[in-house]
């Protein structure tokens, strides 16, 4: 499932090693791009052909601004953008302390925030990109007892829309994708807390009308069309990815 | 209690229900109202109530609907579009008939409504109309194709009517109730394998930790039927206990 339909193209992805991010960075050098794969530093990487491992603490603007002077040195450039560092920190907001609340905010929304600004310069540079950040079907309807993380995604989808509305004129796509359930290490945590994970996973798919979780790869085929010029007139707009879950009405056990 | 003292009202589908709820609400508030269904008057109506028989399916029906509005009131400020059929059944397995029953009904029904009483209320200046369409309108109930897309295309009406008869002083609104224990609620828990259990689960499911009560959805029918409400209009207001703001998967359920 690759063309080359990212040839010649330069991108960014943050969060780079977790699930829905490595995904994304196979994608995107399989369709041709050159990929920075940025995460924090430690976190191991196995790069592949075409991958660039990068050290990206989106919360701060030093290291931001380093990795945007890594690729403009390498290329002078920026043609796409994917917002996926975020992290889950599960709680109602009684139980959320405040420090964990800054920590949530700071990775998803000022993380988000951080690295379109700095990154803004070299779309231009390019004459336009694509900047998908994530969201979450979570930004719409909330999971029990994950007030912070639901706050942070409504922040990522009002966000998305205001840097569609002011960097449109200078060709700057800006896309939220809204994953619902993906079978990620983050996705296993929450079914952790709540008990054993796999007499979940059944009741789980059960409840999707596509009868089965997400997978990164889905979450990466969505975010390629994005990045492409296939998508060159979608902007501003929150893509919900989650098999048909929340086109239903709650499933009552008649 | 007189937050309709000296306006009249037309409510269709009186009989029972949430219908009847509001026909209720209406005259405790001071109202002169008409209530119509396709059968005689019910047992019990309060007698400051006016019965109508009448299928609002039908065109003709309707007409004398108006002469009987007409000459009762001379003009209408409230009209409470409610009479719907609901049909459990997928596309594949609904017939011509189906169709014609349940979009007769819910569809055109309103629609006729609308296009004959709208004269009518801006005549006096204008006045309140008030759709019940349904959280099925935004997300599908597994096997209810038809009245899924019959309340979806309720609530589109509803924006069309605000939209285009506003100046003439006619604000426009949809009810969207959840689960709302009416008499179809409880037949769908009677023929569940464990009635009790069904119930308990449904009620989990709800942030309210109860099912809805036709005398909700009356409530707010009211409040958007007053002068209150004067500036609300083309909205669709969800009365669901917060049913939908909820993910449909919670680990306590399972």
């Amino acid at each position: 499932m690759s063309g080359k339909g990212l040839q010649g193209k330069v991108a960014l992805v943050t969060g780079a090693r977790g699930g829905i991010g490595r995904a994304i960075c196979a994608r995107f050098a399989a369709e041709g791009a050159a990929v920075f794969a940025g995460d924090l530093a430690g976190v191991p990487g196995d790069a592949p052909d075409g991958i660039e491992d990068l050290a990206l603490d989106v919360t701060r603007e030093d290291s931001v601004a380093a990795a945007m002077d890594a690729i403009a040195a390498a290329h002078g450039r920026l043609d796409v953008l994917v917002n996926a560092a975020g992290v889950e920190i599960e709680g109602t907001i009684e139980q959320t302390a405040l420090d964990d609340w800054h920590r949530v905010f700071a990775i998803n929304v000022t993380g988000t925030f951080l690295v379109c600004k700095l990154a803004l310069p070299l779309l231009r540079t390019a004459g336009g990109g694509s900047i998908v950040n994530f969201g979450s079907y979570d930004g719409f309807i909330a999971d029990p007892s994950l007030a912070a993380y639901c706050a942070t995604k409504g922040a990522v989808h009002a966000l998305t829309r205001a840097m569609a509305c002011d960097h449109g004129p200078e060709n700057i796509r800006v896309n939220a994708v809204c994953p619902g359930y993906i079978d990620t290490p983050m996705l296993q945590s929450f079914f952790g807390a709540a008990g054993d994970i796999e007499s979940l996973k059944a009741e789980v798919c059960r409840v999707h009308p596509m009868r089965r979780y997400g997978t990164p790869e889905d979450v990466a085929g969505l975010v390629n069309w994005l990045a492409g010029d296939e998508a060159r007139y979608a902007s501003g707009q929150l893509w919900v990815l989650d098999g048909g879950l929340t086109a239903q009405a709650q499933q009552m056990r008649l | 209690m007189t937050r309709l003292a000296g306006k009249s009202a037309l409510v269709t589908g009186g009989r029972r229900g949430i219908g009847r709820a509001i026909v209720e609400s209406f005259l405790a508030e001071g109202a002169a109202v008409m209530a119509c269904g396709r059968g005689d008057r019910p047992d019990g109506l309060d007698p400051a109530v006016r019965w109508a028989t009448a299928d609002i399916s039908n065109g003709a029906a309707v007409d004398a609907l108006h002469r009987s509005v007409a000459d009762a009131f001379g003009s209408l400020d409230i009209l409470v579009n409610n009479a719907g059929v609901q049909l459990e059944k997928t596309v594949v397995d609904s017939t011509d008939a189906d169709w014609e029953s349940v979009m007769g009904t819910n569809a055109r029904g309103v629609f006729l409504t609308c296009r004959r009483f709208i004269p009518l209320m801006a005549e006096s200046g204008g006045g309140s109309i008030i759709n019940i369409g349904s959280i099925s309108g935004f997300h599908a109930d597994p096997s209810m194709a038809l009245y899924n897309a019959s309340k979806g295309l309720v609530h589109a009406l509803t924006r069309s009517i605000a939209v285009d008869h506003g100046r003439d002083g006619i604000r426009c609104n949809a009810i969207c109730p959840g689960w709302i224990m009416t008499d179809m609620a409880a037949q769908a828990f009677a023929q569940a394998a464990d009635p009790t259990a069904a119930e308990a689960d449904a009620v989990a499911r709800h942030a309210a930790g109860r099912l809805g009560r036709p005398r909700d959805v009356a409530a707010v029918a009211v409040w958007l039927a007053s002068d209150e409400a004067a500036f609300v209009t083309g909205q669709t207001h969800i009365v669901d206990g917060g049913l939908v703001a909820a993910s449909p998967i919670d680990p306590r359920l399972f």
